[in-house]
């Protein structure tokens, strides 16, 4: 066995000190900075009791933008939104705090009572999407994972086992089953009319027009708090499938995605 | 050398036909005739009508340089040759220009011209051409006849407001023409407008709707039909127009101001600016642009005030139309939205067309309609439009009630209320929010049903969260978090571990399966050799031991080497008979292959073979 250079003998424990007191250091910055913002949120929840709305949303904002997102954060927003009238904002981070928590009861329930507030209009799901609102996308995608390894294990033990096994095949081919349902639904519900692409009208008297202009035929009025999906950008306006069927052109500061 | 020479063989072949097809052609190319046109039959007297006289299948002619007719004087004015291919048959042609000046009124009959060609003659058809003593058409129109143009430029121009209907209502859509006529001659370029001037009227925008040649007062103009429709907004009597245009006209650059009489080219002393010679020869002389200022007379209108007594739903629409109403879906829930669909089709002015309104609003929400109107001609006085307005129940219903729409049909004279049908809906349920929002989670729609009553004031929110989760949650799908797939290593790596070790068992069990087939081979072979007499009884019983131990070895799985007669026996369990018979065999092969040939007998009897074979195939695990 070679001897260990006397420099290593050095510099290991140097190493292993210095690793430390990173590990030290990093975990007191992140447990100061929860601290802090659960400062923050502490203070925007004050402010909002006190009946300060306005105050109560730059703090949840300022917890928004440092990326500190949870479905709690997003209701208490979509709370103060509704005290200041701002329905279109309200139902945009209730909408947000559900698709972070879809269990979430308490946005579901603000939800309902906005949107029959703002009259705000809702795309309509598919079929296929309201058959597979049992579970959410990373559900799907933990099922698929692990349908698909199941598959790949049978498949192994098929290759090499000297009798075929009936049991292992029935296996192999449902968990392929499985697994091509489970990235159909992923694909359904992403690309669905609740998918990624979906954005709320925040801003008032929007209407959806034909084409890119101000004084474009209009297509649709969108009251605050209507739900659109984004299909595709240009400059400063947005075409969205739009409830009841349409399509049309919506100013894109009008709106905005639901998912960060 | 070959190839050269029969290439030029073909070119010149190809050249002989060639010039033999252009031989042919012209051989059977057609005779000589000649054709006369006249500009137009029709003609006042002082106005020019231009003569042409066409020679076909000559290259020269001799036309006479004028023609004699009483009360009309005949100049030639130009000669033009013309060629012309047309497949493969190669046409030329001397055209002659005449211009003829009536000087009386008459129908004058042009006689048949000789024209010779070399020693041939070929004559022109009689033509007639009528003169009326009119002086022209001007009553329409009139062109500006400011200082800065010429005259000859205004001579090639005019603007006509046509309006057929002179008497209307207020906000009736009444249908207008503006023509604007050229001489083609001029190369017209239209610069601005037309544009109708006149307070106390809208007109919808102009469209150009048509362009082609008239003959008007015996001359050609090219006309551009513009349509468009005006509606008053005042009652009362007032103009309409006039119609203002710019054109932009070509006309020969004049010399000097006072015009030249006598001039060669102006045969007949007259106005015309396409006496000019640069119209027979454009590159002969430089033309001028000029700006016309083109102008119509205006036309009177009456419009009547709209009675009074309008329906409460008027909206100003003026016209005739119909309507038609679709709703959907027909079967909602409370607060679901329905689309309206309401067509109102027909004739009117469709800008004072508002969408039609609900009889009966009550427990319905209204959201602000949309509208698309799609025309049906080029003014947009007549099409339909199509509103639709999303409305939702606020309560239970069985119909949707009728939609009205009033407008003024100014052929009655008297306002139309059309009405939809009620359309049967099915709205369903009730106020869900309610009932969720004191039970968050455990409302169903068979609750919120039984308790569907429109509340008067706004439901409340429910109280603000105070937790926090200590991780921060993401939007970022699981299926494209660096995490997940990280985590993918964890079954990929047994799955490699699965097939490491399948594939070692696999070349184990390879190596077992070689091992048992040489054994099996070997015994096969020790039999075969056993079976045949020709061996010494010291090969005869080493190969009926070896036998024996291969036998074994693949019954026990062992190295056939470590097997003796007890070992052997013990594997197939044998009698004490065969026992014994099996150890005296191996007896005598040790002693055979130990002590040496010289012992023991010099063969073996078939009776000892036979014993030895029938032990050694009766050995079965």
């Amino acid at each position: 066995m070679k001897p260990m250079p006397a420099c290593f003998g050095k510099l290991l424990p140097g190493f292993a000190e210095r690793s430390l007191y990173s590990v030290i250091v990093c975990a007191f910055l992140i447990s100061s900075a929860f601290a802090q913002s659960d400062a923050t949120f502490a203070n925007a929840n004050q402010e909002y009791a006190q009946g300060h709305f306005q105050e109560a949303i730059d703090g949840y904002d300022q917890l928004v933008r440092s990326g500190q997102w949870s479905a709690n954060l997003f209701y208490d927003l979509g709370n103060a939104y509704f005290r200041t009238g701002d329905f279109g904002h309200a139902i945009l981070n209730y909408e947000r705090a559900l698709t972070l928590d879809r269990h979430h009861p308490e946005a579901d329930a603000n939800l309902r009572i906005v949107r029959d507030e703002a009259r705000a209009l809702e795309l309509t799901s598919t079929l296929a999407e309201r058959y597979l609102k049992f579970a959410n996308v990373n559900q799907f995608t933990i099922a698929a994972a692990i349908a698909l390894w199941v598959a790949t294990f049978c498949t192994v033990a098929l290759i090499f086992a000297r009798r075929r096994s009936g049991a292992v095949i029935a296996l192999s081919i449902v968990s392929l089953s499985i697994f091509a349902g489970a990235v159909f639904a992923i694909y359904e519900l992403d690309n669905g009319s609740h998918g990624r692409a979906l954005a709320i009208v925040t801003g008032m008297n929007v209407q959806a027009r034909v084409a890119t202009a101000d004084n474009a035929n209009s297509v649709l009025v969108l009251p605050p708090g209507s739900e659109i999906r984004v299909l595709s950008n240009r400059g400063d306006w947005i075409y969205a499938a739009l409830p009841n069927s349409l399509r049309g052109w919506v100013p894109a500061k009008s709106a905005e995605a639901v998912r960060l | 050398m070959n190839g050269t020479r029969r290439r030029r063989t073909a070119w010149r072949a190809l050249l002989v036909g060639t010039l033999g097809f252009f031989v042919v052609v012209c051989a059977f190319a057609d005779s000589p005739s000649a054709t006369a046109v006249l500009s137009n039959s029709e003609a006042a007297v002082g106005e020019t009508v231009q003569l042409q006289i066409r020679v076909t299948g000559a290259r020269s002619a001799d036309a006479p340089e004028t023609i004699a007719v009483d009360g009309l004087q005949i100049y030639r004015t130009g000669t033009s040759q013309h060629f012309e291919m047309n497949n493969f048959n190669v046409t030329s042609s001397v055209i002659y220009d005449y211009t003829i000046l009536p000087i009386k009124a008459g129908t004058f009959k042009i006689p048949p011209q000789t024209i010779r060609l070399g020693s041939n003659a070929v004559h022109t058809p009689e033509l007639t051409l009528n003169v009326a003593d009119s002086p022209g058409r001007s009553s329409s129109s009139r062109s500006n006849r400011g200082e800065a143009q010429p005259e000859s430029a205004n001579q090639l121009v005019f603007a006509e407001l046509v309006v057929p209907k002179k008497v209307a209502f207020v906000g009736e859509m009444v249908p207008a023409e503006i023509r604007l006529g050229f001489d083609p001659r001029a190369h017209p370029e239209l610069a601005d407008g037309p544009e109708i001037a006149g307070q106390g009227f809208t007109t919808q925008k102009l469209q150009q709707a048509q362009q082609n040649l008239e003959t008007i007062n015996g001359k050609t103009y090219d006309v551009i039909t513009f349509k468009t429709a005006i509606a008053a907004t005042r009652a009362g009597r007032f103009e309409i127009g006039p119609v203002r245009a710019k054109a932009r006209v070509s006309v020969p650059r004049r010399q000097t101001t006072q015009r030249s009489r006598g001039r060669p080219f102006d045969l007949f002393n007259l106005d015309d600016p396409f006496s000019d010679p640069f119209f027979a020869d454009p590159f002969g002389r430089l033309a001028e642009r000029r700006e016309v200022e083109m102008e119509s007379e205006p036309a009177t209108f009456d419009v009547k005030p709209l009675p009074p007594n309008a329906p409460p739903n008027f909206s100003g629409a003026v016209g005739n139309f119909v309507m038609t109403t679709e709703a959907k879906p027909k079967r909602v829930q409370v607060g679901d939205p329905i689309t309206v669909t309401s067509t109102v089709s027909g004739r009117g002015n469709f800008d004072r067309v508002n969408a039609p309104a609900l009889e009966d609003d009550q427990g319905w929400h209204k959201y602000p309609s949309s509208s698309k109107f799609k025309q049906d001609d080029e003014v947009g006085i007549s099409g339909a439009k199509t509103f639709e307005t999303v409305i939702s129940p606020n309560e239970k219903k069985q119909a949707l009630p009728p939609l009205g729409f009033s407008y003024f049909d100014p052929v009655k004279e008297k306002y139309v209320t059309l009405r939809s049908d009620a359309m049967p809906i099915s709205v369903e349920g009730g106020a869900a929010p309610a009932v969720v929002a004191s039970q968050p989670g455990a409302a169903t729609p068979a609750t919120a049903a039984a308790s569907a009553k429109p509340s008067p004031k706004p439901q409340d929110i429910l109280y603000q969260l105070t937790e926090r989760p200590k991780v921060a949650q993401s939007f970022t799908p699981l299926y494209a978090q660096p995490l997940f797939w990280t985590a993918q290593f964890i079954p990929l790596l047994a799955l490699l571990g699965l097939v490491s070790w399948k594939s070692t068992q696999a070349r184990r069990e390879n190596r077992e399966a070689q091992r048992v087939a040489a054994l099996q081979h070997e015994a096969a072979e020790l039999m075969r050799k056993l079976r045949r007499d020709d061996s010494s009884p010291q090969e005869y019983f080493s190969q009926a031991s070896r036998a024996v131990r291969v036998k074994t070895a693949l019954a026990r799985n062992v190295d056939p080497n470590t097997v003796d007669a007890e070992t052997a026996a013990a594997a197939f369990q044998l009698d004490e008979d065969s026992r014994e018979r099996l150890r005296r065999l191996f007896e005598r092969s040790d002693e055979l292959s130990y002590s040496g040939a010289h012992n023991g007998a010099g063969g073996i009897s078939a009776e000892n073979r036979r014993e030895v074979l029938e032990l050694i195939e009766n050995l079965r695990p």
